[in-house]
């Protein structure tokens, strides 16, 4: 039911509300059908990051990927947080870690998912920030991909949402924008300060590449 | 719902032979290309077969959006200008703090096409000339933040009237009264300025390609050559001249303005190629294949719609 309701939102009324109005272009997602398992790392500067990846993901994995969200942001009400479970199909996790209840730490909450067999995407810059910059990655997805090396990360790059909807305003402008998807990549070393180099590396390239 | 289901082209022989010769010509010009490729395998043609390839879409696109029915022409040629005018701004640069004026901005768009959809010519031609040229500074003003908001008030209405303003002419041809034994109406001659404007900047392009030597204006488009100009202007008043049976004016009038449509789709294009050069890209966008943006195939109509418009108003309504 959830992966019904998820299709007919995303790939449809979403996607086609982003590229018509909003001008977003889509890069082709669907060389992930045939990956098992992924951890999407994308830049971050809008709310409309999370819409758009997942509006570009293939209607047969769509339910398989979960977005990793701060709690205290999306799931503030237990109303809230149920809603964004459906409708975005979010983990939620805390942004701080947590060493007195390994249950509730974001890292194994993020491992457990991953075993589980779904997939995530995460946001390493953690806050959206200033439009169009970008700023430091968090360690916490290398932690993830330390402790799960055979899962590869795939790269993606948004320019233009930070335009289209800002971080401190609620109002949606067009604005012509695009996502492009790098290739699936295993880490090459389980360090995690070259792990978050690698990332940024590759987030840097297909930033160029626009 | 009769007004969307109706099929005006059927009823109309000068429109239907215009349609058949469009689709003529692109057959030609894909077979020629094929044929070329066949006999030199050599030859790039690569880019020419896209653009052709392109024009088959547009070609369809536009056909279907101005001749199955009036009533969804509006819509059509309103989201036409939505497209350019949010291509134009996001390579343009705003500050954060003009994204209330330019939501305004984006909303007379749809005011504007429906002054035209109900043919309030008064309303229509004062409405973002004058109404949103004196609003948008206001609402920027109101905004307070001053610095560089000078740049932000005349580039954003200047874009407006470029892409809305200038695009929509296109559309009030439609809302123009009935002329008593003119059959082909305000459609005849929407489809005489779009296809004019586009055979004109392919005839610049092919008479620059062949015989260009001396260039126009190298400092803004290396392409232009005064042999592409002329040529161009040359055989568009002459396909004009042919064409005259789609409008209500006589021989002389129709060469007159057939000729303004050649020189200002000239305009239109060097005007659009200069600003790409200010901000250093080479299309506005990558929409159309072969092409660019909506914007880069739009961009001698935004100068030839209110041209065409305005003489033949005067002349003929």
């Amino acid at each position: 039911m959830q992966k019904l309701v998820l299709n007919i939102t995303y790939r449809f009324f979403i996607r086609w509300f982003l590229k018509i109005i909003i001008g977003v272009k889509f890069d082709n997602a669907h060389f992930l059908k045939s990956e098992k398992q992924f951890i999407i790392v994308a830049n971050h500067n809008s709310h409309l990051d999370t819409m758009t990846i997942l509006a570009s993901l293939p209607s047969k994995i769509i339910d398989k990927v979960k977005p990793v969200a701060a709690a205290d942001h999306f799931g503030k009400t237990r109303l809230k947080g149920i809603l964004t479970n459906y409708f975005v199909n979010t983990l939620l996790i805390q942004r701080k870690r947590d060493k007195e209840n390994p249950e509730n730490d974001p890292i194994n909450k993020m491992i457990k998912a991953i075993d589980d067999g779904y997939s995530l995407i995460i946001f390493p810059e953690g806050t959206r920030g200033e439009p169009e910059q970008q700023q430091p990655l968090k360690p916490g997805v290398a932690y993830v991909l330390q402790s799960r090396p055979n899962i590869k990360y795939v790269p993606a790059f948004m320019v233009g949402m930070g335009k289209a909807m800002p971080k401190d305003d609620n109002l949606i402008l067009p604005f012509n924008s695009s996502l492009t998807y790098g290739q699936p990549t295993e880490i090459k070393s389980t360090q995690i300060t070259d792990i978050l180099k690698q990332i940024e590396m590759d987030l840097n390239e297909l930033k160029e590449k626009n | 719902m009769k007004d969307i289901l109706r099929l005006d082209i059927l009823k109309n022989n000068d429109l239907l032979l215009i349609v058949i010769l469009i689709f003529g010509l692109l057959t030609f010009a894909s077979l020629l290309f094929f044929v070329i490729g066949k006999i030199k395998p050599k030859a790039n043609l690569k880019e020419l077969k896209n653009r052709t390839k392109s024009w088959w879409v547009m070609a369809i696109v536009f056909i279907c959006a101005t001749l199955i029915n009036t009533t969804i022409s509006y819509f059509a040629i309103a989201l036409l200008s939505f497209i350019a005018f949010r291509e134009l701004y996001s390579v343009l640069g705003f500050r954060q703090t003009d994204r209330r004026a330019i939501f305004w901005a984006f909303l007379s768009i749809p005011i504007q096409y429906y002054l035209a959809y109900i043919g309030w010519y008064g309303a229509y031609i004062i409405f973002i000339p004058i109404v949103m040229f004196l609003f948008l500074p206001l609402r920027l003003v109101l905004k307070g933040d001053t610095v560089g908001i000078t740049k932000s008030m005349s580039v954003l209405h200047w874009i407006l009237m470029l892409t809305v303003f200038g695009i929509s002419h296109m559309a009030y041809l439609l809302s123009l009264p009935e002329i008593k034994g003119f059959a082909s109406g305000g459609r005849g001659l929407l489809l005489f300025l779009v296809f004019l404007t586009e055979i004109n900047d392919v005839m610049q392009f092919t008479w620059g390609k062949i015989f260009g030597k001396h260039k126009i204006i190298p400092r803004v488009s290396p392409n232009k050559t005064w042999e592409g100009f002329i040529g161009g202007v040359i055989s568009t008043t002459i396909i004009g001249y042919f064409l005259g049976f789609l409008t209500p004016l006589n021989v002389n009038q129709v060469v007159f303005v057939s000729f303004m449509i050649a020189i200002s789709g000239f305009f239109g294009d060097v005007v659009m190629s200069s600003i790409k050069r200010d901000i250093g890209v080479k299309d506005m966008a990558t929409t159309i294949p072969g092409h660019g943006g909506v914007l880069d195939r739009i961009d001698s109509l935004a100068y030839t719609a209110p041209v065409f418009f305005h003489i033949v108003y005067y002349i003929a309504y």
